[in-house]
């Protein structure tokens, strides 16, 4: 009674209906349902009028349409594709409506889903032998499918053991059940291998288990989420350390773990975060250039050709603005920038890491307060007090202002 | 429907159905002819160049306008000729002809050739408007949704700066001086463009775009954002003011005077009630609470984009709210933009007084700016900006708190 092309869009259509309502309740989003319902529509409007235009194959008003039509006379196999086109067809909609990644899934499952029945239909009419009519498909399509679908598997197996590895509470513990995994797998296959009679019935049921096992545990691995990940200690880390645990802080250095004060007034090398720092950088949008001179002053160089005061860089407020620090002296050194005291007593400075000789490193300052309202600045003379500086730690004479309107 | 085979006829259109047609076509063609000759109040006229930059520009642009033109013209005669020719009176189609080498090899080389002509001078002028050697002055332009910030940095240039000072809405200059801005942006793409002084640079986000800019003489000059930035595009405006070097650094000098407390009491009220409703956005410099703290802005904790204008001499300019409108009265305003170059400098050094104040677009901004300007300051629009607004957002005055405000900030120049 339907024909082939009106039966895939009644079935989109229902996916359709059926998604909306489930998006509906799950999400709560008025724009998202109201975008399904109207793919439900429009799809449902298609289905009505490929369902009277018999498929576009005949005239409306031919009387014996079904038994005349080219596509009625023989009839179409049993096929799944018809049911995967639809499904990600409707998934392409919903993922408009909520998750890039679903969309581009629905577009790679239309792709794939049209190309196997347009394939399965053509083999379908290559001859009356319906054996034949599939071997000739199989010549056809088994080169791409068997390695699509086990890399396609294989991902999905390896994905699915990544979240049970980021899940585990430790690196020792993601260790031990890869370690585990792996033994199980070679004690298993060297079972089979080892057997002559061996069923292939068995071995893929073995393996469906096992690859439905990983999946799972990894679904639920993933919705549980990943165990807390320690985070690279940076400059910026240390200075927070530092401010707001004081007395840990100073307990580390006694230790040993790190040097004594603060990271950003500190020529000596701290564990993380100067350690393996890149002495090589490279920034394409125009900065502020800052020089540690050989003999041991700050030189700085802005874009344009400019008659600026050599006593300080004036930077817009509220704007990030990248500052290249090249170390021309003759040992490792930071730059460092004294912001004072900030609005909860904590020493506010940002540094970089340990720049050999000849290195360079970035530093990227927003500063939101004027600097006519710095606070506590220590910039080692008497003369303005108030002020942002730039310093090197370690060498007395390296001192620039930096002015923030 | 058949196709008409050569040799076959159709009945003519009459006569008079063609020549009222005709007439139809060449009123409309007059009226916009004349029509686009009418304007008598253009700031923003590329034809008028009042800097070097833009004479630059100017110079190339007439040649290329008059090629172009000629071309147009040339072009157009002959589609018109054409048209009207071998319009359609029921004679046979013509025999259809296909490929003439040589009218197609002269009609490739011919424009290729205007277009080279062309190419030198364009070149060549691109490469004149990006030298940046030779200036003298130094401007740091941000652009921000919807207002345009001026920071001038310290320098030994401008006649030497030792203290940095901050403006927005309008930019001074020294005339006659090549005045190097360095511009970037805090959010979006802007495009600084001050039509009368030099082209367009685009302002980007993590990126400092240098340009040059230079005035002839003392004056006036209008500009607006060039590059599409959200609601508030149309409304993002620019004034530049080239003033002499006398008057420059007069108006250095009052930039960085020290903040003094107003005296007048209804001052002194709106200057507590700036602390209390406006110092969480807008700073001026030197202003210190009760307690004689100084008072520091955080627009960063409040707006999106992180910056407010700063207020702290808003009468020495003629505009606000992204020189969307003006301080001054239209009469007052007149006279500042018909200043003759020697009278320029006086009348805007004048500033904002109490009899030349533009109150009613002022008192209509304090009152409730989202409505006055579109921007995203609504309670309704934050969510996407985690809670900041992206402009200023209604503050619920009270009239009698408008005008306190109103007289603290006529003292800030």
């Amino acid at each position: 009674m339907f024909t082939t092309g009106s039966k895939t869009l009644i079935g989109a259509t229902t996916f359709a209906v059926i998604a909306a309502i489930a998006y509906g309740i799950a999400q709560d989003g008025v724009r998202g349902t109201v975008g399904l319902v109207s793919a439900a529509v429009a799809l449902g409007t298609l289905a009505a009028l490929n369902a009277t235009l018999r498929d576009s194959n005949v005239f409306v008003d031919d009387p014996t349409p079904v038994e005349t039509t080219a596509a009625a006379q023989r009839r179409a196999g049993a096929s799944a594709w018809p049911l995967g086109f639809a499904f990600g067809a409707v998934t392409i909609v919903v993922g408009l409506v909520t998750y890039q990644p679903v969309f581009v899934i629905g577009v790679a499952i239309v792709l794939a889903a049209g190309a196997e029945w347009a394939v399965q239909a053509w083999a379908e009419r290559a001859s009356d032998d319906p054996k034949w009519n599939a071997a000739v498909r199989g010549r056809l399509t088994h080169a791409l499918e068997f390695p699509l679908a086990g890399a396609i598997s294989a991902g999905v197996i390896v994905f699915a053991f990544s979240r049970v590895m980021l899940w585990l509470a430790s690196k020792t513990n993601t260790t031990v059940a890869f370690s585990a995994l792996a033994t199980i797998v070679l004690i298993v296959g060297f079972t089979f291998a080892s057997r002559r009679g061996a069923k292939a019935g068995a071995i893929g049921g073995v393996l469906a288990i096992g690859g439905i096992a990983i999946l799972a545990v990894g679904t639920a691995a993933g919705l549980d989420g990943e165990r807390e990940i320690p985070v690279f200690e940076t400059t910026s880390l240390w200075m927070q350390e530092a401010n707001e645990h004081p007395e840990e802080y100073a307990e580390g250095a006694e230790k040993g773990k790190h040097p004594e004060g603060f990271i950003c007034e500190s020529p000596e090398k701290f564990p993380e975060a100067d350690k393996k720092a890149s002495q090589t950088v490279s920034l394409k949008a125009n900065v502020v250039t800052i020089v540690l001179t050989p003999e041991g002053g700050l030189a700085f160089d802005v874009p344009g050709a400019t008659e600026e005061n050599p006593a300080g860089i004036t930077i817009p407020r509220s704007n990030p603005t990248n500052f290249i620090f090249k170390n021309e002296f003759n040992d490792d050194r930071r730059l460092s920038v004294d912001f004072g005291i900030d609005d909860d007593g904590f020493r506010e400075m940002e540094c970089t890491p340990l720049v050999e000789e000849t290195g360079s490193q970035v530093l990227t300052l927003t500063v939101s307060r004027p600097s006519f309202a710095a606070q506590g600045v220590d910039n080692g003379t008497t003369d303005d007090a108030g002020d942002y500086w730039f310093f090197v730690p370690g060498v007395d004479t390296a001192k620039l202002r930096l002015l923030v309107p | 429907m058949p196709h008409r085979k050569t040799g076959t006829s159709v009945k003519p259109v009459s006569t008079s159905t063609r020549r009222r047609k005709g007439l139809r076509v060449g009123a409309f063609a007059a009226i916009g002819l004349f029509g686009a000759g009418c304007a008598q109040n253009a700031p923003q006229d590329t034809w008028d160049p009042a800097g070097e930059n833009a004479q630059k520009i100017h110079d190339l642009q007439w040649p290329v306008f008059a090629i172009a033109g000629v071309v147009g013209v040339i072009v157009l005669a002959v589609i018109a000729f054409a048209v009207f020719k071998f319009r359609d009176r029921g004679q046979p189609i013509p025999e259809q002809t296909h490929g003439k080498p040589k009218l197609e090899i002269a009609l490739t080389i011919l424009p290729a050739l205007i277009l080279i002509g062309v190419a030198v001078p364009t070149v060549g002028t691109l490469m004149a408007l990006n030298e940046t050697n030779d200036t003298e002055c130094v401007v740091n332009v941000t652009g921000q949704q919807w207002w345009w910030e001026f920071d001038y940095p310290v320098q030994d240039g401008c006649g030497g700066i030792d203290s940095p000072i901050i403006t927005s809405g309008q930019m001074v200059i020294p005339a006659d001086t090549n005045v190097l801005i360095r511009g970037t942006s805090r959010d979006v793409i802007h495009s600084f463009w001050i039509p009368r002084l030099n082209g367009k640079r685009d302002m980007v986000p993590g990126r400092i775009h240098t340009l040059r800019m230079q005035a002839n003489e003392p004056g006036i000059y209008a500009g607006q954002c060039a590059e599409f930035c959200g609601l508030s595009h149309a409304n993002m405006r620019m004034e530049v003011a080239a003033l002499n070097d006398a008057d420059f650094e007069a108006w250095k000098a009052n930039q960085l005077a020290d903040y003094e407390s107003p005296t007048d009491e209804l001052a002194l009220r709106g200057e507590q009630t700036f602390i209390t409703n406006c110092s969480r956005c807008h700073q001026v410099n030197g202003l210190t609470d009760a307690e004689g703290e100084l008072v520091v802005s955080r627009p960063d904790l409040q707006v999106y984009s992180g910056a407010a204008p700063n207020l702290t001499n808003l009468m020495t300019r003629n505009t606000f709210a992204g020189a969307t409108w003006d301080l001054i009265d239209p009469q007052r305003r007149a006279e500042v933009w018909e200043a003759t170059p020697e009278e320029f400098g006086d009348l805007y050094l004048e500033g904002v007084t109490s009899s030349t104040l533009n109150s009613v677009d002022l008192r209509e901004w304090l009152r409730n700016s989202p409505q006055k300007k579109p921007m995203y300051a609504e309670p309704g629009r934050l969510e996407q900006t985690d809670g900041l607004v992206r402009g200023m957002p209604y503050l619920a005055l009270s009239e009698d708190q408008i005008d306190e405000l109103i007289a603290y900030l006529l003292e800030r120049k």
